[in-house]
């Protein structure tokens, strides 16, 4: 059994990692605060019979053991700032477009999702555009190459969550969000949705089917043919 | 003035009463009662969640549509008929006036008023149950459009969308919100002005001063929210379209008022809890509080930085990265203050001579879950891993422990403490232990597994997980039911309480005026305290925390001492 | 025990108790508005033609009662100096001035609505509705409810003032003339804010 669901995409495995690094200071911060919490309680219990000290905490060599570990804790939380902040960066920022890029958009609706192919130019919003709306038709991407996709929501707030890419993003209606992932393992993801929209939210789910280029080619190939009616209206 | 009421009839004395005590508690009895409602909601949704599509104990069959509103109203009773009502009003108004060494509160009609509002805050919530189509189903955040739908899907008739589930919701919540206000401005205006001579601003004791602050932060954080509540019912009633992205509006702006509220809420149900543990450890360590001022400037920071982290539920809601690092940086500051604060109770243990009596156990409960419960914090305050976490049940078990020790632990704690003063009476310390044992290890028993399904990808607010191959799958399923069955012993354990509860109050030992040998002025009063508190009034001498003080032969100095010889 | 109660009627600090819980209740009534106001400016900031319905609110009465307002804001301190002189003839005079300014105001805003919804803006406009002009709309929801909630406020102050008003009839309470014009200056204060931007900034 492993923690966390297969990791599928470019990025996901720089947010395992950032994981295990708050883990390795989460631990030891719980450990050593367990020890300052729970020791006292055998060390100074009353049964002992001895007084209490008088301490107010004001004098500078008692206070100064909080202090270390307020910097301490200070410390340790810069030290995550500063390692998850590229991968923030990475995530949340489309790269460059390039010709092997696939573009995608995602609508969400209560309660599916809807996928809409570019269409044999490749770009978005062009009137070769392929709609699929469909509880069986997943999203085909090709492995090892950016996906760029635009999320949106036509009815109410839902959450685009593809687990093994260790991505999440939420479609709010009246704003496209743009975001990217790259699977670099063909294999069959489910997407669900995290944000509750209504009385199916727990059914609405779909796949995306990561497929090498050439089951991709075929794929497409396939589809604008079969919606051909509509590109040769251009 | 107000001793008249000794002889008034039973209406005026235990109902519509302005006594002080006498609404704390009401207020007490009102958030136990909504605790239980709250408690047997969770009861559903869990059992349902453990072995789904089977027939409830107690219930029947749970469709989609009634998981989802009870999973809402789980959330909001806990937090706004529970939390509030008992950390914040029902403490707020025993301790403060007999801890300043007041009579009473500045204004106790009004204080009166706040609490039949409340009232009726509740029975306006439990009624939404009972219109047609149920109670709102949309999360306790209530996000729009999805809770704005009143007018533009069902039937655009004024009376129907008013008696919505979704409309009764946030009536009940506004009337909740204008009687915490009422409460906030008594508390405020008593500790301000009405306390004993002597009473100087250091010498207050701790759980006053987060009291105020606490409704401070609920003060300045509430306004706009309750703006935003009125838009919210006038876009589900009347068909207005604040947050309808299709006529102009934006649903962003409900998301950022509920959170500008919604985040320094957490604190304002934490500080009082903070406080009862304040009182307590130095008791129970014979020790005084270590770094009494600085303790307050930590908690006077923490509300200053409270207000400055609400989009940190936001991360994946599409706002702008930029403002996602600031955030996440406010996020992880304010983890400064209150560690600071949890240090320095660990701090007064250290060199004492400890008791280890039933609120002390409760005491050290609270901090060690809510050692859990902050390090979580961690990861969910990373935006970049919240991307992952967010919305699943990682989320849903940090927040848990830490709201669970805040409101129950806190409660249980100040409610061991308090008895003996609020009655007269002593409690059972046995069933206290059993109580306390049954309750820690049972919470464990939900919670802590729960982090590893929200790791595996398992989302919230699902009432049924056969859908996703990922995590309808062994071990989570196991993990749910190990969670169920442990809530189902959490709440039974309740009774344990509730039978102490009533067997002491009735047939319990006699207190002492001061059992637990504290300096604080309300121990200086009779057991239970008389209308109007204290005779002949106290004048304050010293600090709240004068213990085991090197020149007096007690161990402890209260307040009201004049000498120490 | 009545000694006892002395000494507790004076207190530390010598703030009145009314008017230390006024201030704290304006402080969060203050944060209520400035809520308002923000969404109101971020929506401005957002649409550049926001300002194209602001046109059609009509500015000589909104600044009829700017005057109208500031005028009893007046009349109520005056009512304040003569209710510390005790002085109840003078405090029932300026009080009741102060409510007709009140009155005056209502009077004109019912002129204004009824003028702004004979034209067909209402709170949710369905004739903006309809022509697509949903940000006109959202203007008009703003506008009526950051009026009305000062209106309501309004009819507040002018209660709690005429309950104060039959009270100082025999000399009582008078101390509460000093709160009650203490709100009447919010409410003031805050049309301040609401006149500019519902009417000057077209």
């Amino acid at each position: 059994m492993t923690i966390f669901p297969e990791n599928v995409s470019t990025y996901g495995q720089e947010i395992d990692n950032l994981f295990w690094l708050i883990l390795v200071f989460a631990a030891i911060a719980f450990f050593i605060s367990l020890f300052v919490l729970l020791y006292p309680l055998i060390k100074y219990s009353s049964k002992n019979g001895k007084r209490a000290e008088y301490i107010t905490g004001e004098k500078r060599k008692h206070y100064k053991w909080i202090t270390y570990a307020l910097v301490a804790l200070l410390l340790s939380d810069f030290v995550i700032l500063y390692v998850e902040h590229d991968t923030w960066g990475n995530i949340e920022s489309v790269p460059a477009i390039s010709k092997n890029d696939v573009h995608v958009g995602i609508i969400a609706r209560q309660w599916n999702w809807i996928f809409v192919y570019p269409g044999p130019d490749g770009v978005l919003g062009t009137r070769d555009d392929v709609v699929i709306d469909s509880m069986n038709s997943s999203l085909h991407v090709p492995i090892n190459a950016n996906v760029i996709f635009e999320l949106r929501s036509t009815d109410v707030i839902h959450s685009f969550f593809l687990a093994n890419a260790r991505l999440k993003q939420d479609a709010l209606p009246g704003r496209t969000v743009m975001r990217w992932f790259n699977i670099t393992k063909p294999g069959k993801y489910d997407i669900s949705c995290t944000q509750i929209c209504g009385i199916l939210h727990s059914k609405m789910r779909n796949y995306v089917l990561a497929e090498t280029p050439e089951q991709y080619k075929h794929f497409t190939d396939s589809l604008y043919n079969a919606n051909k009616v509509v590109t040769s209206s251009k | 003035m107000e001793n008249l009421h000794q002889n008034k009839s039973f209406w005026s004395k235990y109902v519509f009463s302005t006594d002080h005590k006498t609404i704390g508690t009401q207020y007490m009895i009102m958030g136990m009662i909504m605790a239980g409602v709250g408690g047997y909601l969770a009861y559903v949704f869990r059992y349902n969640l453990a072995f789904p599509g089977k027939s409830i104990p107690f219930y029947g069959m749970l469709g989609p549509q009634a998981y989802n509103a009870f999973v809402t109203i789980h959330g909001m009773i806990m937090v706004f008929w529970v939390g509030m009502p008992v950390l914040l009003s029902a403490l707020g108004n025993y301790l403060i006036p007999i801890m300043i060494g007041s009579d009473d509160m500045a204004f106790p009609t009004v204080n009166m008023l706040s609490f039949w509002i409340f009232a009726v805050s509740a029975l306006v919530l439990i009624a939404s149950f009972f219109v047609p189509g149920g109670a709102f189903g949309g999360g306790w955040t209530m996000y729009p459009p999805f809770s704005a739908q009143g007018y533009v899907n069902h039937n655009p008739n004024f009376f129907t969308a008013l008696f919505s589930g979704t409309s009764l919701l946030i009536l009940a919540v506004a009337l909740e919100l204008v009687a915490m206000l009422m409460g906030g401005i008594n508390f405020l205006v008593t500790t301000i002005n009405k306390r004993a001579k002597g009473m100087t601003p250091w010498r207050i004791p701790v759980i006053i001063w987060f009291i105020n602050i606490a409704a401070v932060i609920f003060m300045f954080s509430v306004g706009p929210l309750v703006a935003g509540a009125f838009m919210l019912l006038f876009d589900n009633v009347l068909g207005t379209g604040f947050y309808d992205p299709h006529r102009g509006g934006d649903p962003m702006l409900w998301e950022h008022l509920f959170w500008f509220f919604g985040h320094p809420e957490v604190y304002v149900l934490l500080l009082p809890s903070l406080g009862v543990l304040a009182e307590i450890v130095p008791v129970f360590s014979r020790k005084p509080l270590f770094a009494y001022k600085t303790v307050i400037y930590l908690a006077l920071l923490s509300a200053f930085l409270s207000v400055l982290v609400w989009a940190h539920h936001q991360f994946v809601a599409g706002i702008d990265p930029r403002m996602a690092t600031f955030f996440s940086i406010g996020t992880i500051l304010i983890s400064i203050p209150f560690a600071g604060i949890f240090l320095s109770y660990m701090a007064t243990l250290w060199g004492g001579s400890i008791r280890m009596k039933l609120p002390m156990l409760w005491a050290i409960g609270f901090i060690g879950l809510f050692l859990v419960g902050g390090l979580t914090g961690l990861f969910l305050g990373s935006n970049t891993f919240d991307i992952y976490a967010h919305d699943t049940y990682f989320v849903v078990a940090h927040f848990h422990y830490t709201l669970f020790p805040d409101i129950f632990f806190g409660f249980f704690a100040a409610f061991y403490y308090w008895f003996p003063k609020f009655t007269g009476k002593e409690l059972n310390a046995k069933l206290g232990k059993w109580h306390f044992w049954l309750t820690f290890i049972f919470f464990n028993g939900v919670f802590f597994l729960l982090f590893f399904n929200g790791l595996a990808g398992q989302h919230r607010r699902i009432n049924d997980y056969s859908s996703f191959s990922l995590i309808s799958r062994e071990p989570y399923q196991t993990f749910e039911q190990i969670a169920t069955v442990c809530a189902i012993g959490l709440m039974l354990s309740q009774f344990i309480f509730l039978y102490n509860f009533i067997t002491s109050f009735r047939k319990g030992k006699k207190a002492v005026k001061n059992p637990w040998e504290s300096t604080t002025l309300e121990w200086q009063s009779d057991s239970p305290p008389p209308h109007g508190n204290f005779n002949p009034y106290p004048e304050v001498h010293r600090g709240a925390y004068d213990y085991s003080l090197p020149e007096a032969k007690e161990d402890f100095t209260p307040q009201n001492v004049p000498n120490v010889n | 025990m009545e000694t006892q109660q002395n000494h507790l009627t004076i207190p530390i600090i010598k703030i009145p108790q009314g008017r230390l819980g006024m201030w704290v209740l304006i402080a969060g009534e203050l944060v209520i508005f400035g809520g308002l106001i923000c969404f109101y400016l971020l929506n401005r900031i957002r649409y550049p033609h926001w300002g194209d319905m602001a046109a059609h609110t009509n500015t000589f009465i909104g600044a009829l009662n700017t005057v109208v307002l500031l005028v009893s804001s007046y009349t109520v301190v005056r009512a304040h100096q003569a209710a510390l002189k005790m002085d109840v003839a003078k405090v029932r005079l300026w009080l009741s001035c102060t409510l007709l300014g009140g009155i005056l105001f209502l009077v004109d805003k019912s002129i204004e609505y009824a003028h702004e919804i004979s034209e067909g803006f209402t709170f949710t406009s369905p004739k903006l509705v309809a022509a697509g002009d949903h940000v006109g709309s959202l203007f008009w929801s703003y506008y009526y409810i950051m009026t009305g909630l000062h209106g309501a406020h309004v009819l507040a102050g002018m209660t709690v003032m005429l309950i104060i008003l039959i009270q100082t009839r025999k000399g009582k309470n008078m101390h509460r003339v000093e709160l009650a014009g203490m709100y009447w200056h919010m409410v003031d204060l805050i049309w301040i804010f609401l006149f500019p931007l519902l009417y000057i900034a077209k």
